[in-house]
């Protein structure tokens, strides 16, 4: 088979991921309920998400750790989030955490 | 859900660009958008693709990366598996970060309305029309956009928002830390693995500072 097919066939696997991923327990439903204990636990799967998702986004790049604090996307993160915490304003709080990104990254340009 | 879509859109603009700078074809690009519709996955695929890497690898790295959506397929399951399965097929299909966290942050409202799956239907709907136009834009427009403006941030950006809200109770704001700082120290591991390890065991966190505090939210 030609590479091409190969490559649309490798394409449909990664399709299959995400809806085997997304349905799974959505599409088992009633014949896979979990204990009603985990369920609950489920309750705090948002904010352990976003914090395990956003926590190496903002304080990691490619020389490790340390390189956070000449990155504009600390100080980008910090503003934005005392911004929400004042304002409750998602709108608000990414346009200041941008304009913070953006200021700090022509400071360290300049 | 209106902030929301900016941040969407940035970070479909930045998987189009990656694409487009890859080397897929046009239509391969918008087939797998279309057919993988999986963000963190598609840019996960991509080295592999160039690389002429076995197809299996290609596969497994996506479902490693997908893994997450089976933490949110189980706390979605118990508001939404009322539904008959073509829905709940259709549903699973449109489930993506942001529509997740903006569904669960409205879900105890909605506990007992019987137009729920319209409300997690239009977040999906919102979120999938704008992934797709914007990761359109990102192909065509890709050597027109510079990477140092850093729009990939964005998307991060979003999160980090939402996540403010969620941290009203001291047992969730403990799961939270110890999910986000483990997944500082699981970094290096192939996969994303370290996050959805960390999200595990920041649930189990909560769930124990919960015991602990005698608090239950």
């Amino acid at each position: 088979m030609s590479a091409e097919v190969w490559l649309w066939i490798t394409i449909v696997g990664i399709g299959i991921t995400g809806v085997m991923t997304r349905c799974s327990f959505l599409l088992l439903g009633e014949r896979l309920v979990l204990p009603a204990s985990i369920e609950r636990a489920l309750r705090h799967a948002p904010a352990a998400v976003l914090a395990a998702t956003v926590a190496p986004a903002i304080l990691t790049t490619q020389s490790g750790l340390l390189g956070a604090l000449e990155n504009p996307r600390l100080a980008a993160a910090l503003v934005a989030v005392a911004v929400m915490w004042a304002s409750r304003s998602m709108l608000w709080a990414m346009a200041a955490g941008m304009a913070a990104y953006t200021v700090v990254r022509l400071l360290l340009a300049a | 859900m209106l902030p929301g879509v900016p941040a969407i859109g940035a970070w479909s603009l930045v998987t189009g660009v990656a694409m487009a700078k890859s080397t897929l074809t046009f239509g391969q690009a918008v087939g797998m958008s279309l057919i993988a519709y999986a963000g963190a996955a598609q840019l996960a695929a991509l080295p592999l693709l160039a690389a002429g890497a076995p197809m299996a690898v290609t596969i497994l790295s996506a479902l490693m990366v997908n893994l997450r959506f089976v933490i949110y397929s189980a706390s979605l399951a118990p508001s939404l598996r009322h539904l008959p399965w073509r829905e709940r097929l259709g549903l699973g299909y449109l489930v993506s970060d942001l529509g997740f966290v903006f569904y669960m942050r409205r879900e105890p409202a909605l506990r007992n309305d019987p137009m729920r799956k319209w409300y997690f239907a239009g977040l999906g709907l919102v979120v999938f029309i704008v992934w797709h136009s914007a990761s359109l834009i990102g192909l065509y427009a890709a050597s027109a956009i510079p990477e140092k403006w850093g729009l990939d941030f964005i998307g991060t950006l979003v999160l980090l928002v939402l996540l403010v809200p969620t941290l009203a109770a001291r047992p969730t704001q403990v799961g939270a830390a110890v999910g986000g700082t483990l997944s500082l120290v699981l970094h290096g591991l192939p996969f994303k693995l370290g996050v959805v390890a960390a999200i595990i065991a920041g649930i189990a966190a909560a769930v124990a500072a919960e015991h602990r505090l005698g608090v239950r939210v």
